[in-house]
């Protein structure tokens, strides 16, 4: 191996685990305020993904620039509704995190085959943000994979000004960090558990519009994705925003050196078993933060 | 007395669903589509019991149940297929297989809290399909797995000289109902034993039965090892008995399907989930003529079932009695 393809692996590594990291930190996000472990967030990436192929190539041929902006607030709006109208319902229940955990894998299974009905079983595929690549003598690297990587940083980076900030953001950390506190104090805990579930549909959405040319969208797209930001939070540690960069970038350089190496479909089980081994050395996950 | 009289009825019911198993036939022998609904029943009631028996009791959130299951049928299947091992002892080995992995998955999951647990459980479920696929024809000449097609051409079970085979079903209805009946009864008889109870008390007083000395690490390594044997030998079962095996089995939808089971009958509540595979198999196959949308349907039974039935099966009368005080009692409280 050439310094070159060493380079382009390690690059298209580093977009990849930008993109994991956004449904990484969506489920963070979520955990972290609801304490709710959302395994519909999948389904909410696959629904982003057909959304935006469905109003651009796909039927009604919008402008993509258009597209985009409609299809993220459609997911908020959506992610919001799915907590009021199904997490939050089921918080009066005794053991209600088991419940919880069963009910967002049924709904998962009800998104996911309501795209097999709507759409049908073929792969389909959204448009690049941009064509062509950029060229620095040797290597090169495709417009729409620098575009990947700095809007995902870029979400990240406003979802970390917003949280830290703004008087709402605040209120989801305060959460967070004392339920009990915080509805002493008199916050609207029910109004930010929709909203957390709002934000992580929202970074869902655009990891689907960055990810969904590389890899196209099929019915069960959102599971690869999801299982991947599941192994990168058991590693990293929920909550843990540290762990959790740093495990999304190593697994997925990792993952694009086994693809190169060894072929695509061993993506995911190098993820598991990589999981797995780490796990029984570490069981609190790389950074032993729970 | 009373409790006399309960067990009685227990048993009473007990020996009544044993007969009625075992004079099914008679009425469907002709119909094989019946008979392979009802051996569908027996061979998922033992999956779902013993899955129960982790989940239920045990309290333990493991999610790969399945692996287990597959792990069974190809370890005999391949043995089978490539190696002539008879289906009786392929069936043990598999088993010991399936178990063999479940302890070695058991103990770094363990360790885990419940929340991680399930992850990782679920995670190695959904890596198994990747890698029998690529121990397929592709990748291995000699001894494949079958691929995405699944091992095809597992032999069926001989016994006394006797080969069974598709165009009998009622021989085969017969031998899964034995096993059935055996497994069911292996777990009713851990239920009741020390380990059972050393479970029960975990589950319902924790400080308490800790204080006492129960090694909970230890007790619930033991029973992820029994209930992936319990799997994986009903998985070689269900290799031979359909002839062949598929990746398909670790699917999210049998996934969800076998859970459901579980569900239907209430979490650790013993026969519960055997009944509960009767009832989801059957509303699986009714509902096998909407095609795509059975699966949606069925998503939307398992959210159903979580909010409104959380006892399972063993809840509805007290539901029907919460509908009826808040739709119904109101108005004859006011007529009195």
């Amino acid at each position: 191996m050439n310094v070159e393809t060493l380079i382009n692996l390690l690059l298209a590594g580093i977009t990849l685990g930008a993109v994991y990291l956004l449904m990484a930190m969506g489920l963070t996000l979520v955990y972290g305020v609801t304490k709710v472990f959302n395994y519909a967030q999948g389904s909410f990436f696959s629904w982003g993904g057909y959304l935006a192929w469905y109003l651009s190539v796909g039927y009604l041929n919008w402008n993509y620039w258009i597209v985009i902006p409609i299809t993220v607030l459609a997911l908020f709006l959506f992610g919001m509704l799915f907590e009021k109208a199904i997490v939050l319902p089921l918080r009066r229940f005794p053991g209600w995190d088991f419940t919880v955990i069963i009910v967002t894998l049924g709904c998962a299974l009800v998104l996911d085959n309501l795209i097999l009905v709507t759409f049908g079983p073929l792969s389909k595929s959204t448009p690049h943000l941009a064509e062509g690549t950029f060229t620095f003598g040797e290597f090169a690297i495709a417009k729409h994979d620098v575009i990947m990587f700095v809007v995902a940083i870029a979400m990240l980076g406003l979802l970390g000004l917003f949280l830290s900030k703004t008087r709402i953001g605040m209120a989801l950390r305060a959460v967070s960090q004392d339920n009990m506190g915080a509805r002493i104090v008199g916050l609207p805990v029910n109004t930010l558990y929709s909203l957390s579930f709002g934000i992580a549909a929202i970074l869902s959405a655009v990891a689907a519009i960055l990810l969904a040319p590389r890899t196209l969208l099929y019915p069960l797209v959102g599971w690869t994705t999801i299982l991947k930001a599941f192994v990168v939070i058991v590693l990293g540690g929920l909550g843990n925003i540290k762990g959790t960069v740093i495990a999304s970038f190593a697994l997925s350089i990792v993952e694009i050196f086994a693809t190169y190496l060894i072929g695509g479909i061993w993506g995911l089980p190098i993820f598991l078993i990589l999981m797995v081994a780490i796990l029984v050395f570490k069981p609190k996950g790389l950074f032993g933060a729970w | 007395m009373v409790n006399t009289l309960k067990t009685m009825n227990k048993s009473l019911l007990a020996i009544g669903a044993v007969v009625v198993l075992s004079i099914l036939p008679i009425f469907f022998h002709s119909d094989s589509y019946v008979m392979n609904v009802l051996m569908l029943c027996l061979i998922w009631g033992v999956v779902a019991a013993s899955w129960d028996l982790i989940l239920g009791y045990a309290s333990v959130f493991s999610f790969g149940h399945l692996s287990f299951f597959a792990i069974g049928g190809y370890t005999s299947g391949l043995l089978g297929v490539y190696l002539g091992v008879p289906p009786w002892i392929g069936m043990l080995i598999g088993g010991i297989a399936a178990a063999f992995i479940g302890i070695l998955v058991g103990i770094p999951c363990l360790r885990l809290k419940g929340m991680y647990l399930a992850i990782v459980t679920f995670s190695i479920q959904f890596v198994l399909p990747t890698i029998i696929v690529m121990t397929g024809p592709g990748m291995i000449k000699s001894f494949n797995s079958g691929g995405t097609f699944g091992l095809q051409r597992i032999p069926p079970p001989v016994l006394f000289g006797y080969t069974f085979t598709k165009s009998e079903l009622v021989p085969w209805y017969y031998l899964t109902l034995v096993l059935f009946l055996v497994f069911v009864y292996a777990i009713y008889r851990i239920i009741r034993s020390p380990v059972g109870l050393a479970f029960i008390a975990l589950r319902d007083a924790e400080p308490l039965a800790k204080n006492l000395g129960i090694d909970e690490y230890r007790y619930k390594l033991l029973v992820f090892g029994i209930s992936s044997f319990i799997a994986g030998v009903m998985g070689a079962y269900y290799a031979h008995y359909f002839a062949m095996i598929s990746p398909a089995t670790l699917g999210l939808e049998v996934f969800l399907i076998v859970l459901l089971m579980v569900l239907f009958g209430g979490l650790g509540v013993f026969p519960g989930a055997a009944i509960g595979a009767f009832v989801v198999t059957l509303i699986n196959e009714a509902l096998r003529p909407l095609l795509e949308w059975r699966l949606v349907i069925l998503g939307a039974i398992v959210i159903f079932v979580m909010i409104f039935m959380p006892k399972g099966v063993a809840g509805i009368p007290e539901l029907l009695g919460q509908v009826y005080r808040r739709f119904l009692g109101t108005k004859e409280l006011r007529k009195n």
